[in-house]
């Protein structure tokens, strides 16, 4: 861990530690510069995104603070009409898993979060009960919400330092251009 | 100023002043230090030194707070730079932000601008592909504009001359329409662009696919390694700023070379008020100048004058410039100043599926961004409806297998599979435009900046045959990908303004009629010889090329006319 982010987990301890007691759910305990966020929020999209990508041998969503970096953009790079609807479509969201489920997404188990989660994605794998099959019925805002927690999730994860230097990495300096690159090599690289 | 004192006077004396550091500005301090000229170079904004303020050159994609994207609070406050596609996270410090510099549209034009000593040197797209004798006998052929007063011969020698300097890769094609030039290795084309080409080389008489041409040291010779400049790393980074000088930049090359012979002083933080026009000698003895940070003015003084400022801001500058003898701008007896701007049609372009070609992708990143198809149409004889042609930009791209669907281990795993997707094709449309008297810029009338110049009130728009061109481009590029094979062929017109394009050209027209243009053949003003214009305001119609490398030979060509003039006395 370089020192950088030791300080910052650092930080994060001890902001946690200090904030952590005096916090009911409905209380801001983020501040933004265009909204705050309360417990229930901060832990819904953390669950999400820690959902769309989990914790394997690598590291997930939570290990990578994808939700802080949701919120991030959610702040400053999303205009004023996406930032409300992200915030009805959250509501929506809550309500929807509250009436199949009668709990809250965090408290969902994995297959009750995946059944809804299927949902949402174009093609529900077929082993998994929908709730509701019907798109239609689901407002622009409650898909605004849940696409953009997934794309931001999926972009901050594959422009995260791990992903651009264990998984597909980026070069800085690639210093060649081959123009005719043989797959087949890159396949028995991957094989051998 | 009345209170100057002699020696002060004598310290703001040069034998030349360059306004503007941009392409042009940059080559025509190099050219002038080169032949012992004391030169100063006024630029309005800030000092950019090479390597040491490019302060993102060197940045992973994860040191970007926004990975790259631009928050919405300021691409609110500045819409204009906000449509350019390098105004990026990586590149915002090096543009202009519209709520700094505000200017009029009388119709949209989107003005993009770098306000730093390089100017848009560092942040161009690197195209660089000479213009022919099609495009130097168009005006004359095809009845618009007026008649340039050089033909390709006049600036063939030019053109070799900054090729060998600037350093530009490319092959040698034998086209007429794109002749070739000193060139470095050119970058391969890859499969599927390769394919195209051998395609349409085989279905289409006179359509060609050919490797870009760009301003990278795909190998560099001694002369790029004396300016402090090397091998391209195929970074594809370059409007960060290279740390290797691996394309051209003023800043990379001319600049730090000019300065290196001892003659040139770099004045920022200059915004050129006007041109002072001496009456009773009846030349220009100097420059006007406001210090941004001071808001004081102070004058230069010199024998010659090289305007560099950038197509419309030389407008301005010239606008200002008012005399008793010129009252409606300098060297504006014609009334043409300010007027036949004209631009690039960049509004429309297209993609395609590509099967097969399954064994081949590419490594690395190529600068040239691929292929380029040089304009066919209208070029041996008219042929359609309307006048002149296009060129395309053609690339072919293959990356990795990306499911954007789906959750959980499957769907994280699959974001890092290494599995190729199928080849995607695209082309882009790069239409000359018809300069006319009706596009236009002028001084607005009421409105002033911060220094206290008119606020620059802009009138410029498409017309009938840019429309018809685009319509055409869309047909031809839809039938050559058809007759390649390609699938899913999507073509996609849009209404971008005018300026988006960054190829404004125009309103310091050159031509032979001092009633018709500004310039003489030699970027001269007619009724003013001790100054010059060799930046896109003199051109006297827009090719369909990438401009700047004319702009380079241009001005490299003034240099020496304007110096052996200046040595017999001439001027």
């Amino acid at each position: 861990m370089d020192r950088r982010s030791a300080i910052r987990n650092l930080a994060l301890v001890m902001g946690s530690a200090a904030i952590l007691p005096y916090c009911t759910p409905g209380k801001p305990i983020a501040h933004y510069t265009h909204f705050d966020v309360n417990l229930d929020q901060q832990n819904l999209v953390a669950e999400l995104a820690e959902t769309i990508i989990p914790k394997t041998t690598s590291p997930g969503a939570r290990d990578l603070e994808l939700d802080k970096f949701v919120w991030l953009m959610l702040d400053d790079c999303t205009k004023k009409e996406d930032r409300d609807a992200f915030f009805k479509g959250m509501g929506e969201f809550n309500d929807l898993v509250k009436k199949s489920y009668n709990k809250t997404f965090s408290e969902s188990t994995m297959d009750e979060k995946h059944t809804i989660l299927n949902t949402f994605e174009k093609k529900p794998k077929p082993s998994q009960k929908n709730i509701d099959p019907s798109d239609d019925k689901y407002s622009k805002e409650l898909l605004g919400f849940y696409g953009t927690v997934h794309w931001l999730t999926a972009f901050g994860y594959t422009e995260s330092k791990y992903f651009m230097t264990k998984e597909i990495v980026w070069e800085l300096v690639p210093g060649r251009y081959n123009a005719y690159f043989p797959v087949k090599n890159l396949k028995a690289a991957k094989n051998g | 100023m009345a209170n100057l004192n002699i020696d002060s006077a004598k310290e703001r004396t040069f034998d030349a002043i360059v306004i503007g550091s941009g392409i042009s500005g940059g080559w025509a301090a190099k050219e002038l230090t080169d032949k012992g000229l004391k030169v100063i170079m006024l630029e309005r904004g800030r000092d950019v030194k090479h390597i040491k303020d490019y302060p993102t050159t060197n940045m992973y994609p994860w040191e970007f707070k926004h990975r790259g994207q631009i928050p919405q609070d300021i691409q609110d406050a500045n819409p204009v730079v906000s449509r350019c596609y390098a105004f990026r996270e990586d590149a915002q410090h090096f543009f202009v932000k519209d709520q700094e510099h505000p200017y009029v549209q009388t119709k949209p034009f989107d003005w993009i601008r770098g306000y730093q000593v390089g100017g848009k040197s560092l942040l161009w797209a690197r195209q660089t592909q000479r213009w022919s004798n099609f495009d130097f006998e168009g005006p004359a052929r095809d009845g618009f504009a007026v008649d340039w007063p050089i033909r390709y011969n006049d600036i063939a020698p030019w053109y070799s001359h900054v090729e060998k300097f600037a350093g530009i890769s490319g092959n040698k094609d034998g086209l007429a329409e794109l002749p070739d030039g000193e060139f470095l290795p050119g970058f391969p084309l890859n499969a599927v662009e390769d394919y195209f080409s051998k395609h349409v080389k085989g279905h289409y008489k006179n359509r060609y696919v050919i490797s870009a041409r760009c301003a990278h040291l795909s190998k560099p010779n001694q002369i790029h390694i004396d300016q402090g400049r090397v091998q391209c790393q195929n970074r594809n980074l370059c409007q960060r700023g290279c740390p290797f000088g691996g394309y051209f930049s003023s800043n990379a090359s001319t600049i730090p070379w000019a300065l290196k012979s001892g003659n040139l002083t770099l004045r920022p933080f200059s915004v050129v008020e006007s041109i002072i026009y001496d009456d009773k000698k009846g030349e220009a003895t100097g420059v006007r100048i406001v210090d941004t940070n001071t808001k004081q003015t102070e004058e230069y003084y010199a024998k010659i004058i090289f305007v560099n400022a950038a197509c419309l801001n030389t407008n301005l500058i010239l606008l200002n410039s008012k005399s008793s003898r010129f009252p409606n701008g300098l060297g504006n007896d014609s009334g043409v100043l300010g007027k036949y701007v004209a631009f690039h049609n960049y509004s429309a372009h297209i993609g395609a599926q590509v099967e097969g070609f399954e064994e081949w992708a590419t490594d690395g990143r190529n600068p040239a961004g691929g292929g380029y198809i040089p304009r066919f149409r209208n070029v041996f004889k008219q042929e359609t409806d309307f006048l002149r042609g296009y060129a395309c930009g053609l690339g072919a791209y293959r990356g990795y297998k990306h499911e954007n669907d789906g959750f959980g281990e499957s769907f994280k795993a699959g974001l890092s599979s290494k599995d190729y997707g199928p080849w995607y094709v695209g082309s882009h449309m790069m239409g000359e435009t018809i300069p006319k008297a009706s596009n236009f810029v002028a001084l607005d009338a009421a409105k002033k900046d911060a220094w206290g110049m008119p606020l620059l009130n802009i009138s410029v728009d498409y017309d009938d045959n840019d429309q018809k061109m685009k319509k055409d481009y869309v047909e031809q590029l839809t039938e050559m990908f058809t007759s390649a094979g390609f699938k899913n062929i999507k073509a996609e017109t849009n209404h971008q303004a005018p300026g988006l394009d960054i190829h404004e050209m125009g309103g310091v027209r050159m031509g032979n009629d001092p009633k018709t243009s500004m310039l003489n053949k030699w970027n001269q003003l007619h009724s003013c010889k001790n100054v010059f214009v060799t930046d896109g305001s003199s051109m006297t119609s827009t090719s369909c090329q990438n401009p700047s490398l004319t702009y380079m030979a241009l001005t490299a060509r003034a240099v020496d006319n304007a110096v052996s003039e200046l040595k017999k006395g001439n001027i």
